[in-house]
């Protein structure tokens, strides 16, 4: 996950330019009353509080409620609520990068969705928090789009023929999450249980939830021909 | 940064090996093909499709002041200063140079300054002496 605040100390790390210019130009923007200090923070306080468990949330009480999958899959934006996030937030506004529809993708046995932005870097950081980096790359940027199958494969997912990989370009009026399938291995689990499967990159479409994995619990046997590890 | 001429010579020399080898058909040519028009009129920052190899995706999560680059915009967002789609736009207009050479976030902060001064709210002045002012400061608490 993204933070502020757990980085080397202050000493150790050499300054950079750009250092230099965000801070000169936020401590400009509050000198000029453009937006507060208290802005500034408080906008803080809500990026540090997303993360993409909410993601995992919602897919995991869609697994055991039909009717909120139905409503999630239908309204997205709307759904939302139901898990405590409004898109209007912080500012009652929405975000000023975020503030769009809201889709859902379900997959099934003959369907797998995953995410890209090829224009910019689009992510639906109210459900899924800050994107991971390699997501704003220009190398994933460029070839999700054409040759997702390799791309997925170089992840550890290894997808067979017959199912078809559906590619969601977010943009300006659109983001979009993933609702992988149930896996196997998981019946009788509550949600709780459930919502600790689905990790990010399951939300992004890049891997599959698996019974025995969870953000903080890597696979018992490996899986794929890298072994299912990407780094 | 107040440069030296030698240290003018040397940046003039490196930024000219930023450019393409091959400038031929880039060197405003009298006359271009149809065909040439079209592609020069692709959007750069219209990658999807692009061939290109294999690499590993790494997780990195944001420094400090790359989280801050992020708030910083977003707030002169929400003040109404301008909106992301004028960001994105001026990301896109910084040139193939930048917008590739640059980190993901210094293009973000780059725009944010150049839109404060094109709208007369900062002057480049203010800019410049401000960040002497922030290096002189941060430059004393890790030292």
């Amino acid at each position: 996950m993204s933070t502020t605040h757990s980085h080397a100390p202050l000493k150790e790390s050499p300054l950079t330019e750009f250092e230099v210019l965000e801070l000169a130009v936020r401590e400009l923007a509050i000198e000029k009353g453009l937006f507060s200090a208290d802005d500034h923070r408080r906008f803080a306080e809500w990026a540090e509080s997303r993360t993409y468990t909410v993601g995992s949330r919602m897919v995991a009480r869609s697994w055991l409620d039909p009717a909120f999958k139905e409503r999630l899959l239908r309204d997205g934006t709307e759904t939302s609520k139901e898990v405590g996030v409004d898109w209007l937030q912080p500012t009652g506004q929405g975000t000023p990068s975020d503030y769009t529809y809201f889709y859902v993708l379900e997959n099934t046995p003959k369907l797998h969705n995953v995410i890209v932005c090829t224009l910019c870097s689009c992510y639906p950081r109210p459900v899924l928090g800050m994107s991971p980096d390699w997501y704003r790359t220009p190398n994933y940027r460029r070839r999700m789009v054409r040759w997702p199958r390799q791309v997925l494969a170089e992840f550890g997912l290894h997808l067979p023929p017959d199912v078809e990989v559906r590619v969601h370009d977010s943009n300006q009026k659109s983001r979009f999450m993933v609702m992988p399938m149930r896996p196997e291995g998981t019946e009788g689990w509550s949600e709780d249980q459930l919502a600790a499967i689905v990790t990010r990159d399951c939300l992004i479409g890049v891997a599959l939830p698996r019974a025995d994995v969870t953000a903080s619990q890597v696979p018992k046997q490996p899986k794929g021909r890298n072994g299912g590890n990407k780094r | 940064m107040a440069s030296t001429p030698t240290q003018y010579d040397s940046f003039q020399r490196q930024a000219a090996n930023l450019t393409p080898a091959d400038r031929l058909p880039l060197d405003s040519p009298y006359e271009i093909s149809n065909e040439l028009y079209g592609l020069l009129r692709k959007v750069l920052h219209d990658l999807g499709g692009q061939p290109d190899t294999p690499v590993p995706f790494t997780e990195k999560g944001e420094e400090d002041w790359e989280m801050n680059t992020y708030l910083t915009c977003e707030c002169l967002g929400w003040r109404g200063v301008w909106n992301s789609e004028e960001r994105r736009r001026r990301e896109n207009d910084l040139g193939a140079t930048q917008y590739f050479g640059l980190p993901y976030y210094a293009r973000w902060i780059t725009t944010a300054a150049k839109a404060l001064v094109d709208r007369g709210l900062i002057t480049t002045d203010e800019l410049g002496r401000k960040m002497d002012e922030v290096r002189a400061r941060l430059e004393g608490q890790r030292s």
